[in-house]
């Protein structure tokens, strides 16, 4: 059942004269893991604000088309009650620190005070999810004191124990190293396996091509290309749009400009995949030398 | 519009953030100017800020807490000044409400009625509370006033309504500069953007 | 500039445990006490026999009299020299030099006011060096606070050490590119402006994004919110709280009293 139904979707930001997003059409399935890759002002985080309800009902605007999510209208639903249905985690991590509280532990509970739930839940949803996003050993710390990878996972926690339906995220691993990155690629696998929606915007489409279901890729505004991460990622349009395509593929093409990649066979994102190609095309030279 | 309703008005998420970064506005610039040596406070800039784009009640509020933020963390006299505070938040509200926001003239006019304003609710704290003589510098003008036959308050008074205008006027002028180095579009997401930005044709 | 949250020090004391609350009203109790009863000893009494005993009992003693000196030695000084010469309806002149004339009556004037002063803030910053300023907080909310203001105090408290830091270095950066900010009242005036302005919209641009960021998670519900923690209150400190209101009513019947 498709969990977010976008038809023809167009929004304009008050004060602005272009829209962000153009006659944008998208169905994303119940526990399915889209990705959205895009180079900057393509629209991105404008569809994530989207879905999380803060277009239309925080930025304004004129909003065009029909945005469904969990068979609500997004025009009508109150974006105080929304967040407890889709949970919004960003790319700015020193902004996402509530400033109300004093520690880490306190400040993912921060949001289930604000929604109401009595202690000892509470304190067990918390405990689980720093656990889930190996941050237990930061209880005490302030917020204040971490490092940016620290915060944008405290962050992700804050928003996961609030246990949403459809989590929405904008580039939430700009500020991790190669591990980090790794760890919230996994939390977030777990969590689609447990039927949760995920709708991410991200620019590291080695790590989208391992985990995520589908791609999609905007450029203006539109939707340029949609499907399977290997078919979308390797799609050779994307640098004319300005959206950066994975070294492995960037060395593939090469080699297959110069016949060193095997006929027929896609272009690789990851590096097993190039590795896997490469292999091939010696196998053969092999066989055509000897 | 009914009070509750104005109140509320004034209150959006915005406005909530807002506040804490007008708070931590007033006290680094106060310090600063401290550290300069400069013969002004300008530690209300972030209220005024708040009052004009906010609201009066928003800017009530700011002024308010900035007192208790800076009694919490440099000095706790500064909490019984909170009522100053309070009204130079009020008043610059009240003030753009009524388009005074729009030109610097205006914003003169503000900061001559944030400053007598600031003078007449602070006088009864420095008579009451310090006998007319505070630590500040403006206090010589006092005593010196005390000489000439003068009764306290009206030697207090006297003093602040000398003293204020300059430090009020400097404080709305320099809240106006940051207003209009921020974009339409920043703007636009505060309950009384209204009151800075030009009038809808 | 100091870069810390509030005067808060952590110790394990009798009363660090107190409820905030409790040492609130104390607090404000003591200093209605010394400003509305009557007696010229009775604010350096307060002073002596509760605030500064209370201090070391709560082992923050030394930074609790460091400290109150420090904000008030000045205006103290200041104080005497001015109410001594200046107070009007002074009559008694203790002695003269030149053209001044040092009066009993503003030296009485001058030791009630500060001694008052005094009460004033050491009761407070007692309470803060005891008390972490997220506990005060969360007390409050408990008692009705509402959780806009809680939340504008917590997020301000933890604010402004980062913009103090970012201010340290716009004016290491600047004084490095040659900017004065000695010399004369001109310079310093023009040394302002490229300090103040970086800080001041650096912070702004933020508000949009962090408004977003606690809206998502549930600021405005409209349901009613929970607590994670719970502020201990023993029947014991209620009672202290009801025998304060007394001491107040005491002090402002003596007040009134023709």
């Amino acid at each position: 059942m498709a969990v977010i139904v976008i038809k023809n979707l167009t929004y304009t930001y008050p004060t602005m004269d272009h829209p962000a997003l153009r006659e944008v059409s998208l169905e994303v399935e119940a526990g399915e893991f889209v990705a959205i890759i895009g180079p900057n002002g393509a629209g991105k985080s404008t569809l994530c604000y989207t879905l999380a309800g803060f277009v239309p009902h925080f930025f304004k605007g004129e909003l065009q088309g029909d945005v469904y999510v969990a068979g609500q209208d997004i025009r009508h639903v109150r974006l105080e009650d929304w967040v407890l249905k889709v949970g919004l985690v960003f790319q700015n991590p020193f902004n996402q620190i509530s400033g109300a509280k004093f520690t880490v532990y306190e400040e993912i509970a921060f949001g289930l005070e604000n929604i109401g739930v009595p202690r000892e839940e509470m304190k067990r949803r918390v405990e689980e999810v720093m656990a889930l996003t190996g941050i237990a050993d930061l209880a005490d710390r302030s917020p204040y004191a971490l490092s940016g990878g620290q915060q944008q996972r405290v962050a992700l926690a804050s928003i996961l124990v609030m246990q949403p339906e459809v989590l929405v995220l904008d580039e939430p691993t700009s500020q991790l190293d190669p591990i980090g990155s790794r760890e919230v690629f996994q939390v977030i696998r777990q969590l689609a396996h447990q039927g949760v929606t995920i709708v991410m915007a991200e620019h590291k489409v080695e790590w989208i091509a391992q985990y995520a279901d589908r791609v999609i890729a905007l450029a203006e505004g539109e939707i340029i290309a949609s499907g399977q991460p290997a078919e979308v990622l390797t799609d050779p349009r994307l640098p004319e749009y300005g959206i950066g395509i994975s070294r492995y593929t960037a060395v593939a093409r090469q080699a297959a400009e110069e016949g060193l990649w095997p006929p027929h066979q896609r272009l690789p994102v990851t590096l097993e995949e190039a590795a896997a190609g490469f292999r091939a095309i010696e196998e053969t030279d092999y066989a055509r030398l000897r | 519009m009914k009070l509750v309703d104005s109140i509320k008005k004034d209150f959006n998420t915005m406005t909530l953030v807002l506040i804490p970064v007008a708070i931590a506005i007033n006290v680094v610039i106060g310090q600063i100017v401290v550290l300069l040596r400069l013969p002004v406070y300008l530690d209300s800039i972030g209220t005024v800020l708040v009052g004009a784009i906010c609201g009066p009640w928003a800017g009530a509020l700011t002024g308010t807490l900035s007192n208790i933020i800076w009694g919490l963390l440099i000095d706790p006299n500064a909490f019984p000044w909170f009522p100053v505070a309070l009204f130079i938040g009020f008043v610059s509200g009240w003030c753009a409400h009524f388009g005074l926001f729009r030109t610097w003239w205006g914003v003169v006019i503000t900061g001559f009625l944030v400053a007598i304003t600031a003078a007449l609710v602070s006088t009864p704290i420095a008579v009451y509370l310090y006998g007319g003589i505070t630590a500040s510098g403006s206090s010589f003008i006092t005593a010196f006033l005390l000489q000439t036959g003068r009764d306290l308050v009206s030697a207090v008074l006297s003093t602040n309504f000398l003293v204020e205008p300059v430090d009020k006027i400097a404080t709305a002028l320099l809240a106006y500069a940051i207003i209009r180095g921020l974009s339409r579009r920043y703007l636009m997401r505060f309950p009384r953007a209204e009151n800075v930005t030009p009038k809808k044709a | 500039m100091v870069e810390r949250l509030s005067f808060y020090l952590e110790r394990n004391s009798p009363l660090h445990r107190l409820n905030p609350t409790t040492k609130l009203v104390v607090a404000f109790t003591l200093i209605l006490v010394a400003f509305l009863g009557r007696g010229l000893f009775l604010p350096s009494l307060i002073f002596l026999l509760i605030l500064a005993p209370l201090s070391f009992l709560g082992q923050v003693g030394r930074e609790f009299l460091r400290t109150t000196l420090n904000l008030l030695l000045p205006l103290f000084a200041f104080l005497f020299v001015m109410q001594s010469l200046f107070y009007p309806g002074g009559k008694t002149v203790l002695f003269g030099f030149w053209i001044f004339a040092v009066k009993l009556e503003g030296v009485r004037f001058a030791f009630l006011t500060a001694t008052r002063v005094l009460v004033m803030v050491s009761s407070f910053l007692l309470l803060l060096l005891t008390t972490h300023p997220g506990v005060l907080l969360l007390d409050l909310t408990q008692r009705g606070l509402p959780a806009s203001v809680a939340y504008i105090l917590a997020s301000t408290l933890q604010i402004i050490p980062q913009m103090q830091a970012k201010a340290a270095t716009i004016l290491d950066a600047q004084r490095s590119r040659g900017l004065d900010t000695s010399g004369s009242l001109g310079r310093r005036i023009r040394a302002l402006l490229p300090l103040v302005g970086p800080l001041v919209f650096g912070s702004l641009v933020d508000v949009e994004e962090r408004a977003i960021a606690i809206e998502a998670r549930g600021f405005r519900s409209s349901r009613p919110k929970t607590s994670l923690v719970e502020i201990e209150d023993r029947p014991l400190e209620r009672a202290l709280r009801w025998l304060c209101l007394l001491a107040f009513i005491l002090a402002l019947g003596s007040h009134l009293w023709p």
